[in-house]
């Protein structure tokens, strides 16, 4: 039986597109199939729900009754998979709360995946956060992605400095997001629809849309160059990875209030 | 959507005065001759233009930027535009193809019955017989058609065209040409539809059959091409 998996995407960086990242995300999930469920920490209002409505509920990941609806359901639930948007500033504090309720600890032994994708800034603060991060990982599958989306060029980057922390984190794998143009970034945001959805050319309600052939054609661009990346890392195979004989886990330990942020 | 498959001609060449608008406007005058919707997109920058000589067929597209380039790939896959044919200038060259590659432009155009051909005018330049193998490569499921345009290339014998040229299985051929025909027909106020249907007064008698023949050679092939690419 395929384990249940937990996929945190975050950075501690606003602006950096972690919405967009798990944007790709869920398109790539629906492409293979993969049942999934995911979390948008932007209360009240939220961003990614705005986009996947239908497989999205909006929390706070301050607030313990939300807490457990994602992480007490996480063996209950029909998903597979359960993505979670973590807004701005509250990665380390989400980390740290899930160690606290032994999360990390059933990721250790085998019982969930845990897979975090980190979205790294052009900063050398983004560097640091590496490091921050890496003290809550225990076996978690590590991704750190270098997002262009926003016009990014990642020049404070050194390569041999980023490449010394790399190492400090075994297992480590980069990703790379490149930059979508911006009309059309700009046009699937006004559309309020999967990346998938604009490619095909519907609304949000599945019926016909009259979204530029161009744009679109750079979009499925985009949106194949990543998927591209992520089959290159074996995400598919990371998720759908088979249980082990121990038994499911029980209820995390009570959970720890995640710092304000 | 069109049941019919109307042909989309792009003339192109990574180098310059190999003679592109000169293939463009005969291809549009050929259509206009015959009385079918035509319409010619000039992605020229530098005169004389396919816009210069056919105004009142030729849109002036600029793809440089993102809004540019929809203007024109979703004017040119609308269902109402007849036959297309873009006059492409060697300095839009790669980025024409590129976009054309990156947004799978000549599948949708497919997808709806617009069949794609790319008229590549051969040169003696390295760099000519380089960019073919590359859209041979990077287009292989499009017509890409050798042309020989004897008026502006004639150094090239066909036994040293470059080799990939040599292995398409046909190609379109523009005939030698006197010079003063050569001069009448650079004059912008020139068009080959109006000569089709009845001599210009200032042409002297003496050059009209040698134009006739050179024309019917170009529009016999034109007409061949329409009937492999099933859209005759």
């Amino acid at each position: 039986m395929t384990k249940p998996a937990v996929v945190l995407i975050g950075g501690d960086k606003g602006g950096v597109g972690k919405t967009t990242v798990a944007r790709t995300l869920l398109d790539y999930f629906a492409r293979q199939q993969l049942r999934v469920r995911a979390f948008d920490t932007e209360v009240p209002r939220g961003t990614l729900k705005r986009f996947h409505p239908d497989v999205t509920d909006v929390v706070d990941i301050n607030h313990v009754p939300d807490q457990m609806r994602i992480f007490d359901t996480v063996n209950s639930t029909d998903a597979t998979v359960s993505l979670i948007d973590v807004r701005a500033g509250l990665l380390s504090p989400t980390l740290h709360a899930l160690r606290n309720i032994g999360f990390i600890e059933a990721a250790k032994k085998g019982e969930i995946t845990f897979v975090l994708f980190h979205i790294l800034g052009p900063s050398i603060a983004s560097l640091d956060e590496i490091v921050d991060t890496a003290a809550y990982l225990g076996d978690a599958k590590y991704f750190m992605v270098k997002n262009f989306i926003n016009n990014t060029y990642f020049f404070e980057w050194d390569e041999a400095t980023h490449a010394a922390y790399f190492k400090r984190i075994p297992g480590a794998v980069g990703i790379t997001i490149p930059k979508l143009v911006e009309m059309a970034a700009e046009q699937v945001d006004l559309a309020s629809v999967p990346f998938a959805t604009f490619i095909a050319n519907q609304k949000q309600s599945g019926a016909p849309a009259s979204y530029s052939f161009v744009l679109r054609g750079y979009v499925r661009h985009w949106l194949e160059t990543i998927s591209a990346e992520y089959d290159r890392v074996n995400l598919t195979d990371i998720l759908e990875a088979k249980e082990s004989s121990r038994p499911p886990i029980g209820r995390p330990r009570p959970i720890i209030k995640i710092a304000e942020s | 959507m069109s049941d019919k498959t109307t042909p989309l001609y792009v003339v192109c060449s990574p180098c310059r005065r190999v003679g592109k608008t000169l293939v463009s406007r005969l291809l549009t005058e050929f259509y206009v001759v015959n009385d079918r919707p035509v319409a010619a997109f000039d992605l020229a920058d530098e005169g004389p233009q396919l816009a210069d000589y056919l105004p009142d067929f030729t849109t002036i597209a600029d793809i440089s930027e993102t809004r540019g380039q929809m203007a024109f790939f979703d004017r040119l896959i609308a269902d109402d535009v007849g036959v297309r044919i873009i006059d492409l200038d060697r300095r839009v060259f790669k980025n024409f193809f590129t976009v054309v590659h990156e947004i799978r432009f000549f599948e949708e155009a497919r997808h709806r019955s617009i069949e794609p051909l790319i008229l590549f005018i051969i040169d003696p330049d390295p760099k000519s017989a380089k960019a073919y193998a590359v859209l041979r490569h990077q287009l292989a499921q499009v017509s890409l058609l050798p042309v020989r345009n004897q008026i502006e290339t004639a150094a090239i014998p066909y036994g040293d065209a470059p080799s990939k040229v040599n292995m398409a299985p046909t190609s379109l051929d523009i005939p030698l040409l006197d010079f003063p025909l050569r001069a009448l027909m650079d004059r912008q106020s020139f068009s080959f539809s109006r000569f089709w249907r009845g001599s210009p007064a200032d042409l002297p008698a003496s050059l009209t059959p040698e134009l006739s023949r050179w024309v019917e050679r170009i529009f016999f092939q034109f007409r061949v091409l329409e009937r492999l690419l099933g859209c005759a």
